[in-house]
C-alpha cells in the first residue's frame, strides 16, 4: 500500500457518512439498485480524486454532490424509475400506515423540493450550504424547502394552521 | 418577531430556530403548538427517510472502490521511474494540455448541468457531424446514453455521454477545433485525451487511460 493514511482517513469518511449518502442516493433514484450503482459510481470516483482533496471540512458536501451529479449522469437516459418494490426489512415502525403515506408524499414532492429536503434531513446541511452545493440561490433553496414541509403538511398534517400561507 | 415569521422559519428548518423564533414560542401558545406539530411531522419525515442501508454494501462499495485502477498511483509511479533514471527529476511531470484539462472541468463541474438543462438532441444531426468530421461511433463503443450540443471552450461541441464495457466515457466532437497533435490530461479523478480528427477535434474524458485508448482507438475505426 502505498498511501496507508489516505486510505485510512477514506474509509474513514466513507464510513461517517455511508448510510445517509446510500439513502439520499436511493431518494433520488427512489430504487434500491439505481442507487447502488450510483453510490459505488460516485465512491469510486471519490476515491480516485481523494489525493487531490485539501480542505477536511468540505468533504461531506463534496461526497453528496458527487452522488447527486452522479444521478444526473445516470437519470439522463434512463427514465427515473418508480417504487422500488424490494426494499430491505425496515426497522420498527410504531405507525406503518402514516409512514407508507409519508413516503408516497415524499416521493410526489417535485424533485427540486425533494432534492433540497433530502440534503438538509438526511445531510444536515445549511440552506447556504445546500444553495451552494445546487448551485442555486439560498433564497430559491429556502421557497423549496417550505414548499416541500408545506406539501407534506397539507397532506399529513393537521387540517387547520395552513402555514406560511395566512397572514396569522 | 410575529407569528407569521416564527411559522415561516418552522416550515424552513424547525429544528434549527434562532433564539428569536425560540422567545416567541414561549410566549405564544398558538405558535406553540404549531412548532409541536411541525416537529413531530419533522420527526416522522427523518423516520421516513432513513431507508435501511443493505447489509454488506458499505464493504463491497469501499473495497470496489479501492481496487479500481487508479493511474494517479502505479502508472505514474512506474512512468515517473522510468523517466527519472533517463531524464531526471524535471521531466517527471507532463503538463496538462490546457484543452484536455477543459476537457476534465467540464465532465467534473458542467456536465451534469448541461445534461438536466438539454433539450432532446437529434441523433441524425450527431450522425452528420461524425461522418464529416472523419471519425466512427461504432456500436461497439458502447450504449449511447446522452447527446447534446454545449458550449465548450469558446466553441460548440457535440456532447455525447457513452456508457462502455470500461465505464461511462465522455466525448466532445469540436469540429470548428483544428488540432495538430494528440494531448492529454489527468485531473480530479479522471484522464483526457483530445485527438486530432480529419475536421477539428475530439476531447475523450473516462476515467481510466484503458477506457480512452478504447474509446480512442474504436473513434478511428471509420
Ligand atoms: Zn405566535
Amino acid at each position: 500500500m502505498l498511501f496507508p493514511g489516505r486510505q485510512t482517513a477514506f474509509e474513514q469518511a466513507v464510513g461517517r457518512y455511508f448510510g445517509d449518502l446510500y439513502r439520499y442516493a436511493y431518494w433520488l433514484c427512489r430504487n434500491r439498485w439505481q442507487a447502488e450503482d450510483v453510490v459505488q459510481e460516485s465512491l469510486t470516483r471519490a476515491w480516485r480524486a481523494w489525493p487531490g482533496l485539501r480542505e477536511e471540512r468540505a468533504i461531506k458536501s463534496w461526497l453528496f454532490t458527487i452522488v447527486h451529479r452522479e444521478h444526473l449522469r445516470s437519470a439522463s437516459s434512463a427514465p427515473r424509475a418508480r417504487a422500488d418494490e424490494n426494499v430491505p426489512e425496515p426497522a420498527f415502525d410504531p405507525d406503518p400506515a402514516r409512514t407508507m403515506e409519508l413516503e408516497a408524499a415524499l416521493r410526489e414532492l417535485p424533485e427540486d423540493s425533494q432534492n433540497a429536503l433530502l440534503l438538509q434531513v438526511l445531510g444536515g446541511f445549511s440552506c447556504a450550504e445546500i444553495a451552494g452545493m445546487l448551485g442555486a440561490s439560498e433564497g430559491a433553496v429556502m421557497t423549496r424547502l417550505t414548499r416541500a414541509r408545506q406539501a407534506l403538511r397539507r397532506r399529513l398534517g393537521p387540517a387547520e394552521n395552513e402555514p406560511g400561507v395566512r397572514q396569522a | 418577531m410575529n407569528c407569521l415569521d416564527l411559522r415561516r422559519a418552522a416550515m424552513l428548518d424547525p429544528r434549527r430556530l434562532d433564539t428569536e423564533a425560540l422567545a416567541h414560542v414561549e410566549r405564544c401558545d398558538a405558535c406553540r403548538d404549531f412548532l409541536a406539530q411541525a416537529l413531530e411531522l419533522e420527526a416522522q419525515i427523518e423516520h421516513a427517510l432513513r431507508t435501511p442501508v443493505p447489509h454488506g454494501l458499505e464493504a463491497r462499495v469501499v473495497r470496489n472502490a479501492l481496487e479500481s485502477p487508479r493511474f494517479t498511483r502505479r502508472h505514474a509511479l512506474a512512468a515517473g521511474l522510468a523517466l527519472a533514471t533517463a531524464a531526471g527529476v524535471a521531466l517527471l511531470w507532463k503538463r496538462n494540455d490546457p484543452l484536455a484539462l477543459a476537457g476534465i472541468d467540464f465532465v467534473v463541474f458542467e456536465e451534469a448541468q448541461a445534461i438536466a438543462d438539454a433539450k432532446p438532441a437529434d441523433v441524425k444531426v450527431l450522425a452528420r457531424v461524425v461522418r464529416e468530421m472523419g471519425v466512427s461511433l461504432p456500436a461497439q463503443l458502447g450504449e449511447i446514453r446522452y447527446v447534446g450540443t454545449c458550449p465548450f471552450d469558446g466553441l460548440t461541441a457535440h456532447h455525447v455521454l457513452v456508457k462502455t464495457p470500461l465505464g461511462k466515457v465522455t466525448l466532445l466532437l469540436i469540429p470548428s477545433r483544428p488540432l495538430a497533435s494528440r494531448a492529454v490530461a489527468s485531473a480530479h479523478g479522471f484522464e483526457a485525451a483530445v485527438v486530432p480528427a480529419a475536421v477539428g477535434s475530439v476531447a475523450i474524458i473516462a476515467s481510466t487511460p484503458r477506457s480512452i485508448a478504447r474509446a480512442e482507438t474504436l473513434l478511428k475505426s471509420g
